[in-house]
């Protein structure tokens, strides 16, 4: 839930397990503590979405029997897999245009032991119409950074297991065009369009794409989405990695994501979140603000992760 | 693991059978291994290994799809 900054002085004081999210000028004035927390001023709260300078999005976690809080940068962040407890959850935060997140992004899919363990967190971001930079927390050492990733582990009771699922409200069009990609890589040339050779920029511009609808790959039955970040000359830039061997098509449009968020939550069954967040993408193609998801609350970040990087996509967490 | 639920996740992971679990962890499992058989046919072993170690680890969630893969 949103809360005041002297709120959650008062629950760190208290020695409350917290995960945070808020503008830099409120997390830099927090006290050390047993927190982790990232930047992103936007949220959608119970109110509806907005963004705030003023408050901060508080998760409060009572479930974890013990914690530990660690940070890593692009050389030992898939050290996770190893640091984590046995019966546990992991909450990653790293920060928007590091390179430790284009590392996770790139290589965590491929990381065998990363199913093993349910690790579930966000890309910290930024106000966007101020810029400046994206950071994350360890409240441990009150040490903040830009170039590493931040992580809380969790040790559950025996009979808890941590569930992430995640809402998206994009899918593929079947009869739309098949497109396959060379390499794993966040920025594309060339690309296969049903088996053919093209630039996958001329190809945009061409076919006149919505590039506001992400590229969406089927994982099994479930829609994993990559989002455009910017078409360039002969070369486009993304959000999260395409990656060799998996089939891509664009998104079949949404006109009304608020809407489409409220059919998709209450097909798959509203669940009791302890945390969750939504894509930025969305709260801004979506026109978000004012728009509420319940009972999904939480920060609008630069990135989900729900074991891998995601895009455009609400990522939620349960214990169960 | 079980000779007919093995047989069934060999469909499953070539590509003949479509299983969606409500698990998403289990649906990334499935499109990493189905990946990994389509490059390496040979590897099917190898597989089966990864998928009896994630049962080891979470019994309950697998076990819910263990009996919905044996009645496809």
């Amino acid at each position: 839930m949103l809360v005041s900054l002297d709120k959650t002085i008062s629950l760190i004081n208290e020695g409350k397990v917290l995960h945070i999210a808020a503008d830099d000028s409120l997390l830099s004035q927090l006290p050390k503590g047993n927190w982790i927390g990232g930047t992103t001023p936007y949220f959608i709260s119970e109110e509806g979405g907005m963004l705030t300078k003023d408050k901060l999005f508080v998760n409060e976690i009572d479930f974890a029997e013990e914690i530990r809080i660690d940070s890593y940068g692009k050389y030992n962040v898939f050290q996770v897999v190893d640091d984590c407890y046995d019966n546990g959850l992991t909450m990653i935060i790293l920060p928007f245009g590091s390179e430790v997140l284009a590392k996770y992004a790139k290589e965590a899919p491929e990381v065998e032991e990363l199913l093993m363990h349910p690790i579930v967190g966000w890309v910290s971001g930024l106000d966007l119409n101020v810029g400046g930079e994206a950071k994350v927390y360890d409240g441990k050492t009150g040490e903040s950074y830009t170039d590493k990733a931040v992580v809380m582990y969790m040790k559950l009771p025996d009979d808890k297991s941590a569930m992430i699922n995640i809402v998206n409200i994009f899918e593929d069009d079947k009869t739309d065009a098949a497109i396959t990609f060379p390499d794993n890589t966040l920025s594309v040339t060339g690309c296969k369009v049903n088996g053919q050779d093209v630039n996958f920029a001329d190809y945009i511009a061409k076919k006149g794409i919505d590039t506001q609808m992400p590229l969406v790959a089927d994982y099994n039955g479930v829609f994993i989405n990559t989002s455009i970040k910017e078409v360039g000359e002969g070369k486009v830039d993304l959000y999260a990695p395409v990656f060799k061997g998996v089939e891509y098509r664009f998104a079949t449009h949404v006109s009304d994501y608020a809407k489409e968020f409220e059919k998709r939550i209450n097909e798959a069954g509203a669940g009791s979140p302890f945390f969750s967040c939504n894509c930025i993408l969305n709260y801004l193609y979506g026109n978000l603000e004012g728009q509420k998801t319940p009972p999904y609350a939480g920060p609008v970040t630069f990135g989900e992760v729900a074991y891998q990087l995601l895009n455009q996509t609400l990522v939620y967490c349960e214990i169960v | 693991m079980d000779a007919n639920i093995k047989g069934k996740f060999k469909q499953i992971l070539e590509g003949k059978v479509k299983y969606t679990s409500g698990n998403l962890a289990v649906n990334m499992l499935i499109s990493r291994l189905q990946k990994k058989i389509a490059a390496d046919p040979g590897s099917f072993d190898a597989c089966i290994q990864e998928i009896d170690a994630f049962a080891a680890k979470y019994p309950s969630i697998v076990q819910t799809d263990y009996a919905k893969i044996l009645a496809l």
